[in-house]
């Protein structure tokens, strides 16, 4: 019985929760539970749990914490009390790991309460659009003017124009601009941005819910993204508002696919983001679900 | 009950996310904890902090900012400190104060706090300037009061007591002494010991990080927000509920301000408490400071923590939060 506490059951425990860490890692779905500057540390630290539970089934400890002095582990000296112990350290974490979906459900949505204000997030720029002096690379395989690889222009040449704003959108085969909902509700608040998706076609994904909040005319419903700060536990339900002729005809929390135009109308004192929708389809979830 | 839905699902997946978030600095405490347990000896502890137990308190305090720690790693390093003699206010102090006092705190309290009619500066300095005091204040009560009236028993020095989880084979014959062994170790065997270390801190704190984790998790998910709007009209209300949901939620103190920052409705004051006081307090942390201090001990810490902060935050008036433009 003391081999067992003393030896097998410290080595399963680290074990698993080394194969759990590990696991999610390499199958990607880790994605969905942290944010990218947290996940390199999951793959260190189940290598590390690895290694540790390796070597302490590989070499007898003559002497460790528990044998000194300065022993303070604070569990149960009875068998029942040690059995306990592992219990709580392997059950709930092989539990969650193998019931626990990728996204929060409608419960935790609601829970939460949908944000439509970009301003109530307290952060910057989205990430998914170029900051105003740094464009990302836009879809249109033609370089704009003047680019520093442009090897036929010379120095003497007069500096080429400004690209427009939209060029620094990506977009899709159809020419669509790509929106995730953080870009419409930026650009709810910003006017140049606003400019920039006013009257265009855009391409947007997000989960349908329901619109309990707003009194307008049409069908309206929100598609929703969960906005991560660092992890799942503290991740934000955002949302735009999707007006269309007929409500779609599928579940709540379904992944769809929107193709409308933005609008932006003043409601209730507070500009928001309307995205007026010319065709809905069920679709799969992005490979990253959550925003950052 | 609207305000409580639990839906084990999202339960399950809240848990696993502060999980994978909070284990790999649950394993770099145990790993320092288990490098100065065998390679650092109390004698070059005691020569780290100035004499007087006042300087040393306040400089403890501070030094988050050399090396910032997260409170799930911290308690781990502090609970091997005080084993190694480190003065119990000096380890309260730097505890209490690493979670706040840190310059990743700092950063992302001024971003979340940037936003337009608000004075970023103003917020991250009563953020750090008030967690600061709090956590020198606590120390120095700590100071004047008997180490073996607070903490656990196996905490204080010289107590002989064993048990616990027993992770490793005890020695047969006479109890060995550590120090003594680690001493005549060549620096493989020290490394192994380090290690061995490390694992039985590691497991002991996961065992309370784990159910820390699973009651916040079940808060999290169930707990409805919109309970919470109508106190914000009160601002006394709005500091309590605030504080209240920042024990529940147990959020990491590097983001919380971008969650506080979503409590649109509620005033500046209850905002600043919901930052001062989850970091210095939460149902995670109530398990973690259990594995240091006695459970009395810690529960009149939290009460004391939450009067005051709540009386503090009250007191503030709201220009100061907002910007001049």
């Amino acid at each position: 019985m003391n081999k067992l506490f003393n030896r097998w059951l410290p080595c399963v425990t680290l074990a698993a929760w080394s194969a759990v860490l590990l696991v999610f890692h390499f199958n990607g779905r880790v994605k969905d539970f942290l944010a990218p500057t947290f996940r390199p540390y999951v793959p260190i630290a189940g290598v590390i749990l690895g290694l540790m539970a390796l070597i302490f089934l590989l070499f007898r400890a003559d002497a460790s914490c528990c044998s000194s002095a300065e022993c303070g582990h604070s569990l149960s000296r009875l068998a029942t009390g040690k059995i306990l112990t592992f219990l709580i350290l392997l059950v709930p974490l092989t539990v969650a790991a193998t019931f626990s979906p990728d996204s929060f459900g409608k419960t935790a949505i609601e829970n939460r309460g949908i944000t439509e204000d970009y301003a109530s997030l307290g952060i910057g720029r989205p990430k998914s659009l170029a900051p105003v002096d740094m464009p990302l690379p836009t879809n249109d395989p033609t370089p704009p003017a003047g680019t520093p690889g442009d090897s036929t222009q010379s120095n003497q040449q007069p500096p080429a124009p400004e690209p427009a704003a939209t060029d620094y959108l990506v977009r899709t085969p159809d020419g669509n601009i790509v929106a995730e909902v953080l870009d419409l509700l930026y650009a709810a608040q910003d006017n140049v941005l606003r400019k920039d998706f006013e009257g265009k076609r855009v391409q947007l994904i997000g989960q349908l819910m329901p619109d309990k909040t707003s009194a307008a005319q049409g069908a309206r419903f929100k598609a929703v993204r969960m906005f991560m700060y660092c992890c799942a536990a503290d991740s934000r339900p955002v949302a735009t508002l999707v007006e269309t002729d007929k409500m779609p005809d599928l579940p709540e929390m379904t992944w769809i696919k929107i193709i409308g135009t933005p609008t932006f109308p003043v409601e209730n004192g507070r500009r928001v983001s309307v995205l007026k929708a010319e065709k809905i389809e069920k679709t799969d979830p992005p490979e990253e679900a959550t925003l950052y | 009950m609207d305000w409580f839905r639990p839906s084990f699902p999202d339960f399950a997946f809240s848990f696993l996310s502060v999980l994978f978030e909070g284990i790999p600095f649950l394993l770099l405490g145990s790993l320092i904890s288990g490098f100065v347990d065998v390679f650092v000896s109390s004698e070059r502890i005691s020569k780290l902090l100035p004499r007087n137990p006042v300087a040393a308190t306040m400089m403890s305090g501070l030094l988050g900012l050399v090396f910032p720690m997260c409170e799930c790693g911290s308690v781990i390093i502090i609970r091997r400190f005080i084993r190694k003699g480190l003065p119990l206010s000096s380890a309260t102090a730097y505890m209490l104060a690493a979670p706040i006092v840190s310059p990743i705190v700092a950063l992302s309290t001024w971003q979340a706090f940037s936003a337009a009619s608000q004075n970023p500066w103003a917020w991250t300095g009563l953020r750090l300037g008030i967690g600061y005091l709090l956590a020198v204040g606590v120390a120095l009560i700590v100071h004047r009061l008997r180490a073996d009236r607070i903490l656990q028993p196996s905490n204080v020095g010289g107590s002989g007591r064993r048990g616990g989880l027993n992770i490793a084979p005890s020695p047969t014959g006479e109890a060995q002494d550590f120090s003594a062994i680690v001493a005549s170790a060549s620096l493989p065997r020290k490394l192994l010991l380090s290690i061995q270390s490390a694992t039985a801190d590691f497991l002991d704190v996961a065992f309370f990080f784990v159910i820390g984790v699973g009651v916040t998790s079940l808060f999290n998910t169930a707990i409805s927000r919109e309970v919470l709007t109508p106190l914000a009209e009160s601002t006394p209300l709005a500091i309590i509920s605030m504080m209240g949901l920042a024990a529940l939620l147990a959020l990491c103190s590097t983001t919380d301000a971008f969650v506080a920052w979503t409590f649109v409705p509620f005033p500046p004051q209850a905002k600043l408490a919901f930052l001062l006081f989850g970091p210095l307090f939460d149902l995670k942390l109530f398990w973690l400071y259990g594995i240091i201090f006695k459970r009395r001990f810690v529960t009149l810490l939290a009460l004391g923590l939450f009067i005051v902060i709540a009386v503090l935050c009250w007191r503030i008036p709201t220009e100061v939060f907002l910007s001049g433009n």
